[in-house]
């Protein structure tokens, strides 16, 4: 299956001039749609954003791989988030958010904003405007990885 | 793409994951937009920077169509026979997110149940819909503008709408009339002019803007239909008088008070009882009598607005009325709905 993956996107990498630009990235978004079996068991497929009204949970996938021969360092892949979503959540994959437009960064628990009138209180989803993974290791030659992250169409 | 489909569905992360409570949006993202998520890597390779490597997903939201028609409160409209423009209150609101106009369309009951439990039997006539143009929730006749389709309404929107008749004068006390007020999305975009009809996207998605319809049912429409529809219904409330005469003598020349006999010279004493057993009250209730030719009205005996006890006259009341020979007329304020008056008089024997 990961093999499978990996010549798809070495494709999609190939499309790109793979030689002046060592590092591939890729950004895809697929809609979430739970349904509940006759067992009542869940089941969560992903589609294509074909059908995406407001309320539709997204799911943001970003791939990227080291297509040089060489490792790249203090690598950091940088997300804005669109206007017409809000954020939900990031799973276990450790970005960290910003909610003033990429000026500060941190866990959402340890991030604040101030209100219309001053006040301060802790910041929410929906005050999320990036999210960022910011590597301490270097990705080696050939690597690959993905990170994902939930929003909700507004 | 299946194959990387499949991977993310079998991931420990999406399994891992319960989801939360969706956030409501109301309306939401206006359809038609465009979602563009950039993502931008920066990167040093031996210690040197690297151009920094972007990519972007551009999809655009869909058209979800979601509209409802309520009635407004949770009782029947009490109209009288012979009311014109008697009117009954919905809400028509825009849940889609896209700016639609609605067609309008309201409909008689032919029988079976109405809104409020009663059973239709009468038709308002003249039926028509009216907006509420003042904003003031109450249907002013003049000032609310007719309407046959809700023009340019914004996502979120909503708007009042009357549905207004007049009542036959045929129609009696408890009869009800049940209407149905039935809004059907249309484009929305051209004012002052209804749109075309809309239908949902059907067969294989579109990358484009598709429509959804997402409606619930309604009294009378399925759901997912692009139309929703709510029932209300008019109540005849309406005074229903009898009257009832009675006398009793009073005195007699002879045996006074104690047995009076029938005979002349005997004060007779007439009471007309007005009872209203109708669903609201009678006002201003004239009573004539004329009085017999061989009775002598007794002047200023008249008394108004007098009470019955059971089936028993009490004669009383307060001065009042006029006695134009041989006519004994009287007004009685108000007949409360369910209460009985009286007008009493006196008269000699000849």
């Amino acid at each position: 299956m990961r093999k499978a993956m990996f010549s798809l996107f070495a494709a999609t990498a190939m499309a790109a001039p793979a030689f002046a630009a060592p590092v591939a990235l890729s950004n895809d978004v697929f809609v979430e749609r739970v349904s509940t079996d006759a067992d009542g068991k869940r089941k969560v497929t992903l589609e294509a954003p074909q059908v995406v009204v407001p309320g539709d949970r997204l799911l943001f996938v970003l791939n990227y791989r080291n297509a040089g021969n060489k490792p790249a360092d203090k690598f950091v892949v940088t997300n804005p988030l669109p206007a017409a979503v809000q954020y939900a959540e990031q799973g276990d994959s450790d970005g960290l958010l910003s909610v003033d437009g990429g000026q500060r960064w941190g866990k959402l628990g340890e991030l604040r904003v101030r209100d219309a009138n001053g006040a301060e209180r802790p910041a929410r989803n929906d005050d999320v405007t990036h999210i960022r993974w910011a590597f301490n290791q270097p990705i080696p030659a050939g690597a690959t990885g993905k990170l994902m992250f939930r929003a909700v169409v507004k | 793409m299946t194959s990387k489909l499949k991977l993310l569905t079998t991931g420990s992360f999406v399994a891992a994951v319960l989801f939360a409570a969706a956030p409501a949006f109301a309306a939401g993202t206006t359809a038609g937009t465009s979602i563009t998520n950039n993502v931008t890597v920066d990167y040093s390779v031996g210690a040197v920077a690297q151009t920094q490597r972007t990519a972007s997903n551009v999809f655009v939201v869909d058209r979800v169509i979601n509209l409802t028609v309520a009635e407004v409160g949770t009782v029947t409209t009490s109209v009288v026979p012979g009311q014109t423009g008697a009117a009954t209150t919905f809400t028509l609101t825009n849940n889609s997110n896209d700016v639609l106009d609605f067609a309008l369309t309201a409909a008689q009951l032919a029988g079976g149940v109405a809104a409020h439990g009663g059973t239709d039997v009468f038709d308002v006539t003249g039926m028509s819909i009216f907006r509420d143009t003042n904003g003031n929730g109450v249907y002013n006749a003049g000032t609310d503008t007719a309407l046959t389709f809700a023009d340019e309404l914004a996502a979120d929107a909503s708007v009042t709408l009357f549905v207004v008749g007049n009542v036959p004068l045929a129609a009696t006390n408890g009869q009800v009339a049940g209407v149905r007020l039935t809004a059907t999305v249309r484009e929305g975009g051209v004012a002052a002019t209804q749109g075309a009809a809309i239908t949902a996207t059907v067969g294989a998605n579109t990358a484009a803007e598709d429509t959804v319809f997402a409606d619930a049912a309604g009294v009378s429409d399925a759901a997912r239909n692009g139309a929703h529809a709510d029932d209300d219904d008019f109540t005849v409330a309406t005074a229903t008088l009898t009257v009832t005469k009675t006398s009793r003598v009073i005195s007699d020349p002879h045996n006074g008070t104690t047995n009076p006999k029938m005979i002349p010279g005997a004060v007779i004493e007439y009471c007309i009882a007005v009872a209203n057993s109708g669903g609201a009250d009678a006002t201003s209730v004239l009573i004539n009598d004329p009085v017999p030719g061989q009775l002598t009205y007794t002047a200023s005996s008249i008394l108004l607005n007098g009470t019955v006890t059971g089936s028993t006259c009490n004669a009383d009341g307060t001065a009042g009325g006029t006695f134009v020979d041989p006519l004994v007329s009287g007004t009685i304020t108000t007949v409360a709905a369910g209460d009985s008056r009286t007008l009493v008089f006196r008269a000699t024997v000849e």
